[in-house]
């Protein structure tokens, strides 16, 4: 079947199995490969994208599904040259990342909720960050770097809405 | 000295933006659509003879371009000893190992076409646990064990026995025999950890000019390159192995194993060819940290000094050799190590199974052995009375004592880190108030581990720009030694900024021989070669500067991107313009450098079966947790968490303190959450994340540390490796807390809730050991 | 990418057009998150599927004064913010908000999490359990109403044909909560799942879920509970009476053996009886 969708701002188009998973036309058909297929069993995050404005898993989200949906990738999160989203711009500050696997897919979680919750406290950060596995960093840095993040626009007046590109 | 200070700051990485970005391309970002897809054909059962193989039907199904067998990759390879074939030849040895591989068009292609190959497998009875393969009737998991090519001497093999290494100082008998001592024995067994790299193992094979080009997620080039050529029977040096941003190795990825496969699909084909395991493959056939079983014997005085130790370490190496045949050797730095001993005997053996080969993971074998060797402790203070803390101040290492090989230690070191340790927690204080109500336990453990030295090569280009360009086989996998701490050395060196040193990935034709980044070992090994390379690139440029500024070379100095005049700042003359001259006069401005190990010497007769004898650079850690025990469920929460780490100098401490908040997290996965358990067929029953359990955000805590500057190294600038060692005494510190807070004997890794109820209850059955004899002699091969 | 045979899939827009397809063969497909697993335990996906995401009453919850109801498409995120501080389903809410990850939460479904089979630790299951929702489904022979352990209890047989279309709840509960353990803090199946819930008589329910393959009610303890005077009701107790009438056969599986999630109930029971009595103002 056919499915048409906006990807990253832009018309898209696939043809083929409705039950191909998102993770696979964005990697291997749009090449868009900061989207990474870890588990494909949406126990890892790192597949993360914005449907609709929803982070969501893309591994276990059938292309079927996103017909007439807006998808957001990392690669749309911040595109060209354009400055980074202010959290990447904070892991990046703070020395966040190691590997780096993990970081696409914290990244799309970590920027919807902070849009969603900018009084967010410590332990709702790590909350949010429960389907979002990193086997490098232990963690911390990546709750203290959000937590840092969502002070600085508190403290900015950008007290509705949270941390926007 | 003032390249120090030139050297140490908080760089941040250079490749953080990109991966925050998602363009980074990994190995597996970069397959493409004119590439073949090859997949494995595994096998089903954990032991088997092969009766038929037979390609022919698959070779004829839509897309395929090529199936390979063992047939056609003959040669064996492995570490001591060469017992491991690419593909399965007439034996199967474990459940999901490979036979054979299709490349195809698609990766649909080459799984449709799996199902054309005929096989036909006499299945064999399988020996799963060490405790089978040492019984004197075992069936042999390698009926050919005598006919395998020796690569390293010295070790004592026999049957089941794939290495045995054995080390032995003072008379042991004697000190057992003493009227005054009291001896404590302890039997400890461990479970395997999967490493769980967000990429997998993944291979590009491509072969171009007669040559192999593998481009491949891997810490070890070199091996990768000599592997192959091993295998397919080709010298190495038609092997080019090139190494994109690794998504995390820890271990996993020291050893090759699916690259070679490549390469030999592409010399059949003429295409370029991927094979990346899926996340289940990659799982069910991780070169795990292996599972152990360790008996261990002291003979303490009332004094509480350790008159005698000897132990049993038996390591499960699977179906082949592997990493356990070399990390045998670390039984006598790791059980072995922490305390002053009078007299110690230490055998280790890895022991062959029809399972999974396990492999190398971040402080190897370090980690269990100090989980056994701090529990031991605490049963001896337990059972003679002495306070544990004061018990380990009184013992452990310092200057000048003996090690088990009877290597000389040089420098107190520990005692003052548990000195370190009391001040970091009286800065912290104590948790015990949110254990609510529930069992406490805090518990401070030594560790033990080194850096893995070992032949580096380092070249330096100097551009006209005035940047430099590092040439090395360094790989970055993650822990930020190829984007921070060299550059941060060689700027330091030729008087740059970070930012103008170029830091060329790994390329086997571009860069000299590397073991690998490995055993914590880049910073010190690449970085000295790298120190070496500047030397050279330093000397002719300030030769060259002199000449242009009539002053003697000694008289100069770099700085700010300038050759200046000692004391004078501003003076001489920007580096680009003496480059320039240079190019113009001499040629360009190259230096090349080389490091390798020192080899500090063992007593004599001390050390047997061991890759290296003594610890050129040892790498001492104090952990100290604090936990709460749920009694109703087993659940384990970790309070408090602290580390006083010896990092020797540290070069970026806050990239240090991320390696010691990701190492403890690992640790306490290992500790608390992370269990491997084999079918009744012999397979990894963990395969996926649903069953595996990684530490997730919630159930980790902010790691307290402290950084010890100034014991001595053989590293460049004083340094030591500061990631691997983070992980090592995590086992053993919450080992010994939980055992604390539930009063009862800890035995056993991981401590997953149904276990600590268990323990809670008297429910859990102590390890025992009936093929461990009681008398040590008769646990070795003489 | 594209499959050998063309595979069908329907993106009905009315309940009707859904039954067709479903007449048809059609597996019914909701978030995604168990069907698209299938293949990872070797089975094939269907040749045939129908989504029921574009249906809107299926994708709404209705609060009326006396009961609410929960369309089959409706995700665990959406439900928990929707019955979020409505009195009596802090169970609801609690189920529907731990479940799983936050990922998955966005994207499962109340239908999805009741229609699977083989999956034992769904959350929302026991939590329905003691509101003694009453499942709707559209069936051949037309809509059907069953009370919740009617449905468990022959969903094998219903399912064949009919699709699970809403979910009927009273608004007759003071109190409810949902204890769940997982073996990590949470992200990973709970092996164990307590839901209890008290009516306006003061009158315990209590469900257990992921010991067994299917949720069901703890009845031999609400019975042990209820001889009891209601104002008696006491964690302490209710964990005693739970270890008297554990009645339960824990499954064996990967993460937890039987004996486990069997050893565990009393505490949980416990712990569940406290959150009651804190969310009904009787602690």
């Amino acid at each position: 079947m056919t499915v048409t969708f906006q990807l990253n701002g832009e018309d898209c188009r696939f043809h083929g199995d409705p039950m191909t998973p998102l993770v696979d036309i964005l990697r291997q058909e749009r090449f868009l490969t900061g989207t990474k297929a870890v588990c494909r069993e949406g126990f890892c995050g790192a597949c993360t994208v914005h449907v609709d404005d929803e982070a969501v898993p893309s591994c276990l989200k059938p292309i079927a599904l996103v017909q007439g949906c807006a998808v957001t990738t990392i690669e749309g999160l911040s595109s060209g040259n354009h400055p980074l989203h202010p959290l990447q711009a904070a892991f990046e500050a703070a020395d966040a990342v190691q590997c780096g696997m993990c970081f696409p897919g914290m990244v799309m979680s970590l920027s919807a909720f902070v849009r969603d919750n900018p009084h967010a406290s410590r332990p709702e950060i790590k909350a949010a960050m429960v389907g979002n596995i990193c086997r490098c960093t232990g963690y911390e840095r990546i709750v203290d770097t959000v937590a840092d993040c969502l002070d600085q626009a508190r403290k900015a007046g950008q007290l509705v809405g949270g941390v926007h590109v | 000295m003032s390249e120090l200070s030139a050297t140490v700051m908080n760089l941040p990485r250079r490749d953080a933006q990109d991966k925050l970005r998602g363009r980074t391309k990994y190995t597996n970002d970069r397959i493409r659509p004119d590439m073949l897809h090859a997949v494995l054909l595994r096998s089903t059962v954990p032991a088997g003879r092969i009766r038929k193989l037979d390609v022919s039907a698959a070779l004829r199904c839509p897309g395929v371009r090529a199936v390979a067998t063992g047939a056609d990759a003959p040669g064996l390879y492995g570490i001591g000893i060469a017992d491991h074939p690419l593909l399965a030849i007439d034996t199967i040895r474990y459940h999901g190992e490979p036979i054979a591989v299709i490349a195809a068009e698609t990766e649909k292609q080459a799984r449709a076409a799996l199902a054309a190959i005929v096989l036909e497998v006499e299945p064999l009875a399988p020996v799963f646990t060490m405790a089978e393969a040492l019984q004197p009737a075992a069936r042999l998991v390698h009926e050919g064990w005598r006919g395998y090519e020796v690569i390293t001497e010295g070790g004592a093999r026999a049957g089941n026995i794939a290495w045995e290494a054995k080390s032995s100082r003072g008379d042991v008998d004697a000190a057992f025999a003493r009227p005054d001592i009291r001896i404590v024995e302890s039997s400890f067994t461990v479970g395997r950890q999967s490493h769980v790299p967000f990429e997998p193992r993944v291979a590009i094979g491509s072969w171009e000019d007669g040559r192999a080009h593998i481009q491949t997620s891997t810490q070890v080039p070199w091996t990768v390159r000599n592997v192959t050529g091993r295998v397919m029977q080709l010298p190495p040096g038609r092997v080019r192995v090139t190494v994109p941003p690794v998504g995390g190795g820890f271990g996993l990825k020291f050893d090759a194993s699916i690259e070679p496969i490549t390469a030999l699909l592409a010399r059949m084909t003429g295409r370029t060819v991927v094979l990346e395991n899926t996340r289940q493959e990659e799982m069910a056939t991780c070169l795990c940290r292996e599972n152990a079983e360790i008996r261990i014997r002291s003979a303490v005085t009332p004094e509480g000094y350790i008159a005698g130790r000897e132990a049993v370490v038996l390591m499960d190496c699977g179906a082949y050799g592997g990493e356990q045949v070399f990390l045998t050797t670390m039984t006598a730095h790791t059980l072995g190590g922490n305390y002053k001993v009078g007299a110690m005997r230490l055998v280790s053996r890895a022991v062959y199974t029809n399972t999974p080969p396990n492999g190398a993971f971040r402080a190897c074998n370090g980690v269990y052995n100090t989980f056994a060797l701090e529990r031991h402790t605490d049963e001896i203070c337990d059972a003679l009375g002495f306070d544990p803390m004061e018990f380990r101040k009184q013992n452990v290492l310092g200057d000048g004592d003996l090690g088990a090989t009877g290597q000389v230690f040089e420098a107190d070191v520990l005692g003052p880190m548990l000195d370190r340790m009391e001040a970091l927690r009286a800065s912290t204080g104590t948790s015990e108030a949110k254990a609510d109500g529930r069992l406490y336990g805090i518990a401070t453990t030594v560790g033990t581990w080194f850096v893995f030295v070992g032949p580096s090569a380092a070249t330096v280009n100097l551009n006209a720009d005035g940047s430099a360009t590092l040439v090395t086989s360094g790989v970055e996998i993650g822990s930020g030694t190829m984007v921070q701490s060299l550059p941060q050395i060689v700027a330091g060196q030729l008087g740059l900024a970070p930012d103008q040193v170029i830091v060329r990935e790994a390329d086997t034709d571009a860069a000299g021989l590397d073991v690998g980044v490995g055993g914590g070992r880049t910073t010190v090994s690449i970085g000295a070669a790298s120190i070496a390379a500047c030397a050279e690139v330093r000397e002719k440029l300030l030769r060259t500067a002199g000449e242009m500024l009539q002053t003697r070379p000694e008289d100069l100095v770099l700085r700010d991107g300038r050759v200046e005049i000692t004391g004078r700042p501003g003076s001489g003359m920007s580096i680009p313009a003496v480059v320039a001259h240079a190019q113009a006069t001499t040629g360009p401005i190259t230096g090349s450098g080389a490091f390798t190990a020192r080899n500090t010497p063992a007593m004599s007769g001390c050390a047997m079966g061991h890759f290296i004898d003594a610890l050129d650079i040892p790498v001492f850690v104090v952990h100290e947790a604090e936990v709460a025990v749920d009694p109703d469920t087993g659940h384990v929460e970790v309070l408090a968490y602290r580390v006083v780490q010896d990092v020797g100098r540290a070069l970026n401490p806050r990239a240090i303190l991320g390696q010691i908040q990701g190492g403890v997290v690992q640790g306490l996965g290992y500790a608390l959450h992370e269990e491997v358990t084999l079918t009744v067929d012999g397979r990894i029953a963990q395969d996926d994340f649903e069953t595996y359990r990684l530490p997730l955000a919630q159930d980790v805590i902010p790691v307290a540390a402290d950084l010890y500057e100034g014991a001595p190294s053989m590293g460049p600038l004083g340094t030591k490796g500061a990631g691997e060692v983070p992980i090592l005494a995590v086992g053993a510190a919450i080992g010994c807390a939980v055992a604390r807070a539930i009063g009862k004997p800890v035995q056993q890794l991981p401590l997953t809730p149904p276990r600590v109820l268990r323990l809670l209850h008297e429910r859990e059955p102590p390890p025992e050991f009936p093929h461990i004899a009681p008398g040590w002699a008769a646990n070795t091969l003489g | 990418m594209a499959s050998s045979v063309e595979r069908s899939f329907t993106a009905a827009s009315t309940l009707d057009e859904a039954m067709a397809a479903r007449r048809q063969g059609a597996a019914v497909l909701a978030g995604g998150t168990w069907m698209m697993r299938d293949p990872r335990r070797g089975i094939d996906l269907p040749e045939a599927v129908v989504a029921l995401h574009r249906i809107p009453a299926l994708s709404k919850v209705e609060i009326e004064p006396d009961h609410v109801v929960i369309g089959a498409a409706v995700t665990h995120a959406v439900l928990g913010r929707a019955l979020y501080g409505a009195a009596g389903f802090e169970g609801v809410v609690a189920a529907a908000e731990g479940a799983a990850n936050p990922g998955i939460r966005r994207v499962a479904t109340v239908g999805g999490n009741l229609c699977a089979l083989d999956f034992a630790a769904a959350d929302l299951v026991p939590a329905l359990l003691v509101c003694e929702a009453t499942v709707e489904l559209e069936t051949v022979e037309g809509p059907k109403l069953l009370g919740i352990s009617d449905f468990l209890k022959d969903r094998h047989t219903l399912l064949t044909d009919g699709i699970v279309t809403r979910i009927h709840l009273r608004r007759d509960l003071v109190a409810s909560a949902h204890i769940r353990l997982p073996l990590r803090k949470a992200g990973d199946y709970p092996v164990a799942i307590v839901s209890l819930a008290m009516d306006k008589d003061k009158r315990c329910r209590i469900a257990v879920g992921s010991v067994e393959p299917v949720a069901r009610r703890w009845t031999a303890l609400e019975q042990a509970m209820r001889a009891g005077p209601a104002s008696a009701l006491d964690p302490e107790r209710a964990a005693e009476l739970a270890l008297e009438h554990n009645d339960f056969q824990g499954r064996d599986g990967k993460e937890a053996e039987g004996w486990y999630r069997r050893q565990v109930l009393p505490p949980l029971v416990k712990r569940g009886v406290a959150a009651l009595l804190k969310t009904g103002g009787l602690a």
